[in-house]
């Protein structure tokens, strides 16, 4: 049985990720048709009180949320931080989410957090520590855990495989889902010059229970993952792909920087469905 | 070398303000270990999260210090995050918690306006997210006998933050955020001020208090009985307690009240 069948993981749709912005659009004026469900920051709700946990609620009361981390810092050689785990873990039993997420990558080194979402070599050493971690951060939340695959700007001479080798073996070795952001394939592609396809088509489609879609930025000589703009056409071209491995997941778009009116980020929820669709064969 | 070694190895990059990528110990530091692209050397490639390191830090106190932002501009602004930074690294897995040292970072430089400005902004930060509390239950007030209040001890509302200004910052921070031009700050002459922010309903709010009432404020948030603070300060007091006690369960400080059961608190 798959991943998903395993933990009852459903397909719940097109969703956008929530942002401050659009707490009026959303939790006042009844959202969109469009957008039939949502993620949070997890870290951005780990606060005592005030606006933003009473948006939680109200938000929760008629949307399934998922939380998605930015912090865990699971690629980190640090010890995992046990007050963090505690308090995602009452996040994700408040919103009884089907499933967490987070990034294969490092936040945390030399005792600093450095708020960034840093690449890890992909050699057996960093497999076997990192699947250690996301086992040992599952049992301690008790829900399903899903890997995010990060855009990157480097890589490293260490490497012993290329990252969808290293992302389909940590998901079996872990026996976690995979966040997969084809936008972040996208850029990596461009950034180090291998095949968007190739990554697309190696990704064991059945650990998959996510797809993120995003806006990206061309810096020249370098694409950086800005979350700032539309979804380009290749990236559609991508989730096309991907969605027909996986069959439908839920997906959901993210914008983060130079965050657009409520309506135009429905549109684009509205854009993700129809491309899902296309690729699926039709509607849910 | 390590993985461990490599965490710390790109930890050290990032934090240094400067570009990287014309440091020639650096430059063989990543020869060592990246690959580098067809556009970017392997520092250059490092270079980039180094930059965005910078960047993100700066914004994030950028927009929670607005008006220090504005006061100083922001070439003096990125100076000041790098001297924080230095002196303060981000130890923090939020964000929301970068700003928490500006304040005395800024007083250790003996710059008191900045100083009282930052902590009228962090006070903000401070009150916005704070635990929430119901307000004040009027029959656990009628429940208290009255040879009891001596004793009594008040809960205030957690996001009431009391500040002491050398400046009257607060009113810098309201002349900025009021005016929708913009246009150049003026600097708050030196006027000592009590000033409390709290939230109320999930608006923030600022309350310039007389001196006297806000230090009885201070001792009863340290948890001293009415009693206790009223005889600390005099006379005084008890002629305005009563008042004062009205108007603050008014704009919801007080969420609680109870009687200490020690019986060394007067």
């Amino acid at each position: 049985m798959n991943f998903r069948a395993r933990h009852g993981i459903r397909d719940l749709g097109v969703g956008v990720g929530f942002r401050p912005k659009h707490a009026r659009d959303v939790i006042d004026r009844g959202g969109s048709p469009d957008v039939e469900w949502f993620e949070i920051v997890s870290e951005n709700y780990m606060v005592p009180g005030g606006r933003p946990m009473d948006d939680l609620a109200k938000l929760h009361e008629r949307y399934t949320v998922i939380p998605h981390g930015v912090c865990l810092s699971i690629g980190a050689v640090e010890k995992l931080d046990d007050d963090y785990l505690a308090r995602l873990g009452k996040l994700v039993r408040a919103l009884d989410a089907p499933y967490f997420t987070d990034h294969l990558c490092f936040c945390k080194a030399s005792g600093l957090d450095l708020h960034d979402l840093l690449p890890i070599p992909y050699t057996k050493e960093a497999l076997e520590h990192v699947a250690a971690r996301i086992r040992y951060v599952q049992n301690a939340i008790e829900r399903p855990f899903a890997i995010e695959n990060v855009s990157s700007y480097l890589s490293y001479r260490s490497s012993q495989m290329p990252e969808w080798e290293f992302l389909a073996e940590l998901a079996e070795r872990a026996d976690c889902g995979i966040l997969f952001d084809v936008n972040n394939v996208y850029v990596s592609a461009f950034n180090h010059g291998f095949d968007a396809e190739t990554y697309v088509d190696a990704i064991p489609a059945e650990r998959v229970v996510q797809i993120h879609l995003a806006g990206h930025t061309d810096k020249g000589s370098y694409l950086l993952d800005t979350h700032s703009d539309h979804v380009k056409d290749d990236v559609w071209a991508l989730y096309e792909r991907a969605m027909r491995r996986t069959g439908a997941v839920s997906t959901l778009v993210e914008w983060d920087e130079k965050i657009p009116a409520w309506d135009v980020l429905a549109k684009e929820a509205s854009l993700a469905r129809a491309h899902r669709d296309a690729a699926t064969g039709g509607p849910r | 070398m390590s993985l461990r070694d490599l965490q710390a190895m790109f930890a050290e990059a990032l934090v240094r303000p400067q570009p990287i990528a014309t440091n020639p110990e650096w430059s063989s530091r990543g020869d060592r270990e990246f690959t580098g692209s067809a556009r970017l050397s392997p520092i250059e490639q490092l270079d980039v999260y180094r930059e965005q390191f910078w960047l993100r830090h700066v914004h994030c106190l950028e927009e929670d210090f607005p008006v220090l932002h504005a006061l100083v501009g922001a070439e003096k602004f990125e100076a000041i995050v790098a001297d924080y930074l230095a002196a303060h690294p981000p130890k923090h897995f939020q964000l929301r918690h970068l700003g928490d040292a500006l304040a005395d970072f800024l007083a250790s430089r003996d710059d008191a306006l900045l100083a009282d400005l930052a902590r009228v902004e962090w006070a903000y930060i401070d009150a916005f997210d704070a635990a929430d509390a119901p307000p004040l239950d009027p029959t656990a007030v009628a429940a208290i006998p009255e040879d009891a209040w001596p004793k009594a001890i008040l809960d205030l509302h957690p996001s009431l933050q009391r500040l002491r200004l050398v400046y009257s910052a607060h009113k810098m921070r309201a002349a900025w955020w009021d005016d929708k031009e913009r246009r150049p700050i003026e600097r708050a002459p030196r006027a000592p001020s009590c000033v409390v922010v709290y939230r109320h309903k999930f608006l923030l709010y600022t309350e310039e208090m007389e001196p006297l009432a806000f230090d009885m404020l201070d001792r009863l948030a340290r948890g001293e009985t009415l009693g206790a603070a009223g005889d600390a300060l005099g006379a005084e007091v008890e002629e305005k307690i009563g008042a004062w006690f009205t108007r603050w369960a008014g704009l919801g400080w007080i969420s609680g009240v109870r009687v200490s059961d020690d019986a060394g608190g007067s």
